[in-house]
């Protein structure tokens, strides 16, 4: 196979290749001679990232070059493009991606919404703005390990005597010392029950307001509780939770645009895959299931 | 009076409108003229409000939260497969249910107060930066390698090779991001953005920070730094780094860092270290690592400014003290880390102990005060996760692991966690553990930050205990019975984080305690006292004394040691029950060794009864069985901020 090494051989082959590849090019580049503008501020684009680099500005030469190299990297770039060749790349197409990604994020986030718009999400998703159930009580506490067994009638005992002094009754003197406070003002339900469980906390939501009732357990042991006050969860207007509504409004309204603009891209397509099961699985997406 | 007089340190200048009790039966010389019963009565005329809350600007109760997790921001958490941001880690803090990195849906049994999302500041967004492969790492081999590792399906290997590769110092220069650049900027722009959004004055609190990974050689020297302030004064200035030249791995040059950020943005700043049991001996130095010197005083004052607080328990092990310091504890054995520095280059030698756990620590500070005028090591206590999921989640049945590729499995237990030549940490030695108690009085950044500051804080292994600890001179037993403890703590005492000065003749310091079980949890088995003391000759002694302790139990006349409480751990079904132990403990203790010469400090342990640990929940809902040697129960644990009684200051 002495013809492989021929000098004449190695030119003819590189010929064809070349030859086919303009063929390529000018097939697709049957057309006008494109032009390249390198504007006035492409110029002092290039001029300000090499003064980064160097801590000074290019000299005139060097401006020479970097222009230079701009119509070179400019005459690659487009013709690569053409030959596709940023179809293969992970890298490019990830990036690319990414990049159109930010871009439909920013117009998403850029409108301000009005206040119509906030009433109507704060309508439409009043369990995550309304404001908790809140609690006005006393409580004394009997600690189980002190009582043992006859917590149950000390409660008993116990519960006749403040009963009896009604409102007069000063909870700072009855049952056992307690670590947290005696007497709670306006606690949202979601407080009563991280400080007391949630049983207690369920237990406050069905007491009668304004006497003293028990015994109620917690996780501390046993109470008696007089709920003075207890509000109902209130829908909230719109100017005590202005700032949450818009922040999950904007959140809200980020998702629905990125999914609405991949969707009309999407539609600029008809997709077909090559495999049933997998095709089937694209046209009905388990829409919730995954996310 | 002098307890009365130096009341707390944040009370001390308002002690007049703050604490300043109606029923004063001695007279107090305050700066504007002597307070006695009489005027006292006419000031208040007499008669205090209803509510025996009322007019009382004191914490009621403590906040819990976690000063220390990462999420995917961090280049190793991306690495081990954490995929949750800043965002989401708020999220889950605040209680919603969401989905984690390995696709399981996961809660709180309760929301957090407050949560701090402190990435690794070296390699701020590296991670999402790599994954999404941005054409200038992939410029790299190293970048270019790794970013083919994780889309090959090797991204664990990958994470231990940057890993390994950040903490030798064998990463390509400029591969991480730096401050300064693009990627870098916008990063942390998106964590003070993450945190503005989440921050909810009065329900959550979310605190502005980052972690400063100095790991020369992987000696742990890690700190978290926290900001007072919002994202206006956040984001005038890029984290600190370590890797040079515009970082450094020097927690001085940190402190300069701080000093500086402060003095040009306005902002205030605390920071708390962690992990001094994988430092090999440099966490709480008396010779420096850096200069090979004994510290000088410019060190102490600058560490006691700007290290309020260390954080003394977390999954990386327990770092109150260890059984070779301490051989009279019983319980210092516990959820220990021992075999060496964080990447397992080099092995622990017991000489390293001393400089590395937070007990020797304040002992050691005792000694160097009277040696430098300042005490290096005069911190609180707290406890957080440093979990790498995104996912603040280390209660013992709700444990989400260390990193994502070790949240809940079958397999989990029995994978390595550190593996070299030298020696090996198996994954089921990670501790589900810890939050922060913080005793603010309201839950905003300000009050908290605040609270930290005057180390009014205690840690956790995980339960929500609520833990009260007073020192002063004049407590006495009735103390202990009054119904609501906090108001006469704070009215003859100081409370935790906080110091006592010159003993007046014949008295000696007394303690108010008290705790009262996790709402949820297992009962309390005891609370304990820990002092620690430096005699006449400058050596430096402990001693553990149990304070109070639930049921009837009696010392043993011999050794002085409280018999256990029991165990009704059930390890097949992952079940105990609370037929043992106490609801809340409560006492007033009297130092029965006290020399009104010597130096000291006091701080509280309490310890619960045996509940299961991590590893007996995994068995049973993986229906697995884990060898002999893993441990299936675990005592869980509070520790108090110290109170310091130091004598000649008048």
């Amino acid at each position: 196979m002495r013809i492989l090494r021929e000098p004449l051989a190695h030119f003819l082959v590189l010929g064809a290749a070349l030859f086919l590849l303009f063929g390529t090019i000018n097939r697709q580049g049957d057309r006008e001679p494109a032009n390249i503008v390198v504007s006035q501020a492409q110029i002092n684009h290039l001029a300000t990232g090499f003064a980064r680099t160097w801590r000074r500005p290019p000299t005139a030469e060097e401006l020479e070059g970097l222009v230079r190299d701009h119509i070179r990297e400019e005459v690659y770039y487009r013709e690569a493009i053409a030959l596709g060749l940023d179809r293969d790349d992970a890298v490019i197409r990830r990036r690319l991606q990414q990049k159109l990604e930010f871009v439909s994020d920013d117009v998403a986030s850029v409108a301000e919404p009005t206040d119509a718009e906030l009433r109507a999400y704060l309508l439409a998703h009043g369990n995550k703005f309304r404001s908790d159930r809140r609690f006005t009580f006393s409580h004394v506490y009997l600690d189980p390990q002190r009582h043992q067994a006859s917590i149950a009638r000390d409660a008993a005992d116990l519960l006749a005597t403040v009963k009896k002094a009604g409102t007069s009754v000063d909870v700072s003197t009855v049952g056992d010392s307690f670590l947290l406070a005696h007497h709670f003002e306006e606690v949202p339900r979601s407080e009563v029950a991280t400080l007391f469980g949630d049983k207690f906390a369920v237990t406050l939501d069905g007491l009668v307001v304004g006497e003293w009732q028990g015994p109620v357990e917690s996780g501390y042991g046993v109470h008696l509780v007089n709920v003075s006050a207890r509000t109902a969860p209130r829908e909230p207007a719109l100017d005590d939770v202005r700032d949450s509504v818009r922040r999950e409004w904007g959140n809200a309204q980020r998702q629905q645009a990125n999914e609405a603009f991949f969707q009309k891209l999407l539609s600029r397509y008809t997709v077909i895959v090559e495999s049933p099961k997998l095709a089937e699985a694209q046209a009905n997406p388990r829409a919730e299931a995954s996310r | 009076m002098f307890a009365r007089k130096r009341l707390s340190s944040f009370c001390a200048l308002l002690s007049l409108s703050c604490t300043m009790p109606v029923f004063a039966a001695d007279p107090t010389t305050t700066d504007i003229g002597t307070l006695d019963k009489d005027a006292a009565t006419k000031a208040f005329a007499g008669k205090r409000a209803y509510s025996p809350y009322a007019g009382r600007d004191f914490p009621t109760r403590p906040f819990f939260g976690d000063t220390h997790l990462h999420t995917s921001f961090s280049m190793d958490a991306g690495a081990f497969g954490a995929r949750l941001g800043p965002k989401e880690a708020y999220r889950f803090a605040k209680g919603e249910e969401i989905t984690a990195s390995s696709g399981q849906r996961v809660k709180l049994s309760r929301p957090l107060d407050f949560m701090v999302v402190t990435d690794h500041s070296d390699g701020f967004g590296f991670f999402p930066q790599l994954i999404a492969g941005d054409p200038k790492m992939l410029a790299y081999p190293q970048g270019r390698r790794w970013y083919d590792m994780i889309n090959s399906g090797q991204g664990a290997d990958a994470a231990i090779e940057i890993i390994v590769s950040f903490s030798q110092g064998k990463m390509a220069e400029g591969l991480l991001p730096v401050p300064g650049t693009a990627a870098y900027r916008s990063a942390w722009r998106e964590t003070i953005k993450a945190a503005e959004e989440a921050n909810d004055p009065g329900r959550f609190t979310a605190f502005i920070g980052f972690e400063w990974t100095s790991n020369t050689g992987g000696n742990n020297l890690h700190r978290n730094i926290i900001w007072r302030d919002n994202g206006a004064k956040a984001s005038l200035v890029e984290p600190f780094t370590t890797q040079k030249p515009l970082g450094s791995d020097n927690p001085r040059d940190l402190w300069k860092w701080m000093a500086a950020t402060e003095e040009k943005t306005g902002a205030e700043l605390l920071t708390l270290a962690h992990n001094g049991n994988l430092s090999n001996g440099r966490m709480f130095p008396i010779v420096e690592s850096f200069t090979g010197k004994r510290i000088d005083r410019t060190y102490a004052e600058a560490r006691t400014r700007w290290e309020p607080l260390y954080e003394v328990t977390q999954i990386k092990g327990d770092g109150e003290t260890h059984p070779f310091l301490s051989p009279n504890d019983e319980f210092a054995n516990f959820e220990r880390w021992d075999k060496g520095n964080l990447d397992l280059s080099e092995l622990k030698k017991p000489e390293m102990l001393e400089f590395e756990y937070a007990r020797s620590a304040l002992k050691n500070g005792l000694k160097l005060e009277k040696e430098l005028g300042v005490n290096p090591y005069k911190f609180g206590m707290v406890g957080s996760t440093d979990s790498h999921t995104g996912l603040s989640a280390v209660e013992e049945d709700n444990f989400f692991g260390k990193t994502s590729s070790s949240e809940p499995s079958a397999e989990r237990a029995m994978h390595p966690f550190v593996k070299t030549e030298k020696a090996v940490i198996m994954a089921w030695e990670t501790s589900a553990s810890g939050y922060a108690a913080v005793w603010a009085r309201e839950n905003t950044r300000e009050s908290i930050f605040d609270a930290m500051k005057r180390r009014e804080v205690y840690g956790t292994t995980g339960p929500r205990m609520i833990v009260r600890l007073f020192g002063g001179f004049d407590f006495d037993a009735k103390d202990a019975a009054t119904r609501s403890p906090a108001i006469v703590g704070y009215t003859k005492g100081v409370p935790m984080g906080g110091d006592l000065y010159d003993a007046p003749a014949g008295k000696a310091p007394t303690f108010l305690v008290a705790a009262l079980k996790d709402p949820i949890g297992a009962n309390l088995d005891r609370y304990q006292i820990v002092k620690g003391w430096a005699d006449a000759k400058g050596d430096v002694h402990e001693k553990v004394y149990d304070v109070v302790w639930s049921g009837d139990r009696k010392p043993d006349p011999r050794t002085g040691n409280l018999p256990d409480v029991g165990n009704t751990v059930d390890i097949p079904n992952a079940t105990w029950t609370n037929s043992i132990g106490a609801t809340e403990l409560i006492a007033v203790w009297k130092d029965p060794d006290f020399d009104r010469a010597q130096r000291a400090f006091y701080y509280g342990r309490v310890i619960e009864i045996p509940t299961p640990r991590w590893t007996a929940y995994d068995a049973k809902y993986f229906r697995i069985k884990l060898p002999s040697e893993v441990p299936m129960t675990i005592t869980e644990r509070a520790y108090t901020s110290p109170i310091w009684y130091t004598p000649g200051r008048s």
